[in-house]
């Protein structure tokens, strides 16, 4: 089945990056569309940090992962690099869990 | 090409860490390579790592994964005007190498006054590469590392997701939008609804962007 859902998602994927070379689409979104799509993929990723963050493993978090991921924010916020967030976060995760 | 290098240096950095985090997921080497050659989207191919750890069906993958691509065709309908001058076979095969990072750099090249694809292709093709090698190398990394949970690293693709959001936040209604999908999708999580969670709180957010116009 994973091998059903890697070749579904590559067909789904290329068709969003090739459907607007194949197709004579001349007429523009609607402002509205042009908005809802932009902030489809931030709203995507970040539902996927929350599960992981509240019950990671399916299980109530004891707060590690919320404060890591705190920390992640204003790591990546202040230095603009996502491997300083990621360092960060990880480092943060494996301190806390111990204590 | 000389400005693309950060961007090269991401790219390594983020394909490494994919492939650990894939392989301490429990997902064979071969079905890492073949996600990263196939689809070749950082941010689908880590929902689906985590989609599959949870056992999410099929179909429910392949939509979160569409989801989550849809944005390519606004950039590819951008690019348009300028891929339109290339024969259907070539710009075809182009469009397959098209990511957030690829068309950054494309759209800079043609605002400067650039018209050939040829500046597109190395770079996005380079990315491709890029992003293959290191995906190997993260699947090689990730099968020395024993424990996980111990060392963190578990939580190194939800450090990615935190980061690339961060990096994502252009006006402050991405703030909100971004916030209330994560809230949403943990609430839903918590209520026993992990695996359609994501889609459900992905779809509904973006709805505050078209009321909210700042």
């Amino acid at each position: 089945m994973i091998w059903l859902a890697i070749v579904g998602s590559a067909v789904a994927t290329y068709l969003t990056r090739s459907l607007p070379f194949a197709l004579n689409v001349r007429r523009r979104l609607p402002p509205a569309a042009t908005r809802y799509f932009e902030a489809l993929p931030v709203a995507i990723i970040a539902a996927l940090v929350g599960p992981a963050v509240v019950a990671p493993g399916g299980m109530l978090t004891q707060g590690a992962e919320p404060l890591a991921a705190a920390l992640v924010v204003a790591t990546v916020a202040w230095r603009r690099s996502l491997l300083a967030g990621v360092i960060a976060g990880v480092a943060a995760v494996a301190l806390l869990r111990l204590v | 090409m000389g400005e693309g290098w950060p961007v090269m240096g991401t790219t390594i950095v983020v394909g490494i860490t994919f492939g650990v985090v894939a392989r301490q997921a429990g997902l064979e080497p071969i079905e890492i390579t073949a996600m990263s050659l196939l689809v070749f989207a950082g941010a689908s191919e880590f929902a689906m790592v985590r989609l599959f750890s949870e056992g999410a069906a099929t179909p429910l993958v392949i939509a979160t994964v569409l989801f989550i691509n849809l944005r390519h065709l606004l950039m590819a309908a951008s690019l348009r005007p300028y891929f339109m001058r290339a024969p259907p076979a070539r710009r075809l095969a182009a469009a397959f190498f098209l990511t957030d990072e690829s068309f950054a750099m494309a759209t800079s090249h043609f605002r400067r006054g650039g018209t050939s694809l040829v500046y597109y292709v190395t770079f996005a093709v380079a990315l491709f590469v890029l992003w293959n090698l290191s995906t190997l190398a993260g699947i090689a990394l990730g099968s020395t590392i024993g424990e996980p949970r111990r060392y963190g690293v578990d939580f190194a693709i939800t450090a990615t997701f935190v980061g690339i959001v961060v990096l994502a936040v252009r006006r402050p209604v991405d703030i909100a939008v971004a916030v209330v999908a994560a809230a949403v999708a943990g609430v839903l999580a918590l209520a026993g609804a992990s695996t359609v969670a994501v889609i459900t709180a992905g779809a509904l957010a973006p709805a505050l962007a078209v009321f909210v116009r700042k």
